[in-house]
């Protein structure tokens, strides 16, 4: 009960982010304040994966719900010294162990909104006209129910990183700092991050295979030339 | 008028950055963290990301060959092993050619340009020794690679998943450019305190970064495979670049 509550306390202080808080935390290396924000992220973003992945089948929200916590931890893994070069580079000088708490603070505090959210994303779900064989990718309900949930996770990205603006500030003492450290960090992980989700796809469906984890031709192209052949064809 | 006056030294360049950051305006030795010491590779890596002015200290102290020692082999090792994920992508002779082909373009493209380097800090009015001008060049190239050493996981994930040589060769050819803007940085800080000013430096820098993207070009093929370790037709790297993009479908032999 009351590990209940001390967690709750934590996530309390995490979504607050109020810079002396969240700075106690960083300062103080703890293993198991990593080891809590791994939890909270495969916690919050599996539940929200299973919704999503609800829709299609039971076996696809199981996947999802393994998959989105992995996209989340293995972009942190990816650009752990990335993120922790950049840092002390862009005039914020704090350790690696420092960089990879706060980026994973960022996502845990993204994960805790997705699992809020998941309550409403499945009431989405719910609504949207069943999977049939007439289904296909072009077809409104899907394409309503890419966006909406496209667009809770995008909120929930954006938001748990603006938390963390008033930190990163108070610590390196410029807004410019700050800005161009969180920026940097952005890029970095949109970058890893967009293509470890290409590889991991699909996390709705994927109407010309079965239900799987992984397909074998998912590891094949990348996301970034899919969009700019798509950009191509629109152009010329 | 006496005209045995010694010349006016110029003022310092100090370039534009944030507050607490390597660029900012103070005399080196001036903080106590310039002066420590600098007792291997690993010391260096943490100098040249944390506090470069202190590689800059040492670079200016007597017996400072042991620290560009050092930041040269950062500089090998790294891109030795950056050059192996660049290799992962074709797999094959690739694993062993692209780092060989990666750590000696970079060696030989600042050893092009050190004499220009040299020459252009002494005519903006540097006071700098060629052995101080080396140390920045070698302090550009290990913070290259130590940065490319941090792009290298993501490199590898888009060479295991993509198949189009335009697309990975793109991608490395963005992280090569992130890397060498703090590369630049870091020998923008060291040339202000050598008393230089900006414009020498900045037409090198345009130099340096012509005489390595042609060496990409040179030593081509980097990412793709070809027969041959070298090409011997000669080809301008923008040519060598657009016929790579207009390619239809470039990709991979079967191999992968």
């Amino acid at each position: 009960m009351s590990t209940t509550a001390t967690s709750l306390d934590e996530i309390r202080v995490l979504l607050r982010a109020q810079p002396h808080s969240l700075q106690d935390w960083l300062k103080r290396w703890r293993t198991q304040r990593l080891v809590w924000c791994v939890t909270i992220i495969i916690i919050g973003a599996g539940i929200y994966g299973a919704v999503m992945g609800a829709w299609r089948d039971a076996l696809q929200g199981l996947y999802t719900g393994i998959k989105l916590p992995l996209v989340i931890l293995l972009t942190t893994l990816g650009n752990t010294l990335l993120n922790g070069m950049l840092a002390p580079l862009l005039g914020l000088n704090r350790t690696f162990r420092q960089s990879l708490l706060m980026v994973l603070m960022t996502f845990a505090i993204a994960a805790v909104m997705l699992g809020a959210l998941s309550p409403v994303a499945a009431f989405v779900v719910w609504n949207t006209p069943p999977l049939t064989a007439a289904t296909r990718l072009a077809s409104t309900e899907y394409g309503l129910l890419q966006l909406t949930l496209v667009v809770f996770i995008a909120y929930a990205g954006v938001t748990g990183n603006l938390c963390l603006v008033p930190l990163l500030r108070q610590w390196s003492g410029s807004a410019s700092v700050a800005r161009n450290v969180l920026l940097a960090w952005l890029a970095v992980n949109l970058l890893l991050g967009s293509q470890i989700c290409w590889v991991l796809r699909p996390f709705i469906w994927d109407p010309a295979r079965p239900v799987e984890f992984l397909g074998p031709e998912y590891l094949r192209g990348s996301f970034y030339e899919t969009v700019f052949e798509a950009a191509r064809r629109l152009l010329i | 008028m006496n005209d045995n006056n010694p010349p006016p030294i110029p003022p310092a360049y100090n370039p534009p950055g944030p507050p607490g950051s390597p660029n900012t305006p103070r005399a080196l030795g001036d903080d106590p963290q310039d002066t420590v010491s600098i007792t291997g590779p690993l010391s260096a890596i943490e100098a040249i990301l944390r506090h470069p002015r202190r590689i800059i200290y040492q670079l200016r102290q007597p017996g400072a060959g042991h620290i560009v020692f050092a930041l040269l082999l950062i500089a090998v090792a790294f891109s030795l092993v950056y050059g192996v994920v660049v290799g992962t992508f074709s797999l094959g002779a690739q694993l062993w050619a692209a780092p060989v082909k990666i750590a000696a373009g970079l060696v030989i493209s600042a050893l092009l340009c050190l004499p220009s380097l040299y020459i252009f800090s002494c005519l903006s009015g540097s006071q700098a020794r060629l052995a101080e001008v080396v140390g920045l060049i070698a302090g550009l190239l290990a913070l290259m690679t130590v940065l490319l050493i941090g792009f290298a996981p993501v490199a590898w994930v888009f060479s295991q998943s993509t198949e189009s040589l335009a697309a990975m060769g793109a991608l490395h050819l963005v992280f090569w450019i992130i890397a060498t803007y703090f590369g630049v940085r870091f020998l923008a800080t060291g040339f202000a305190h050598l008393s230089g000013k900006p414009g020498g430096l900045r037409v090198w820098v345009v130099i340096f970064l012509l005489v390595m993207a042609q060496m990409t070009t040179t030593l081509r093929p980097l990412v793709g495979t070809s027969e041959a370790f070298l090409q011997t037709e000669k080809k301008f790297f923008v040519k060598h670049w657009i016929e790579q993009l207009e390619k239809p479908n470039a990709t991979l032999p079967t191999q992968r």
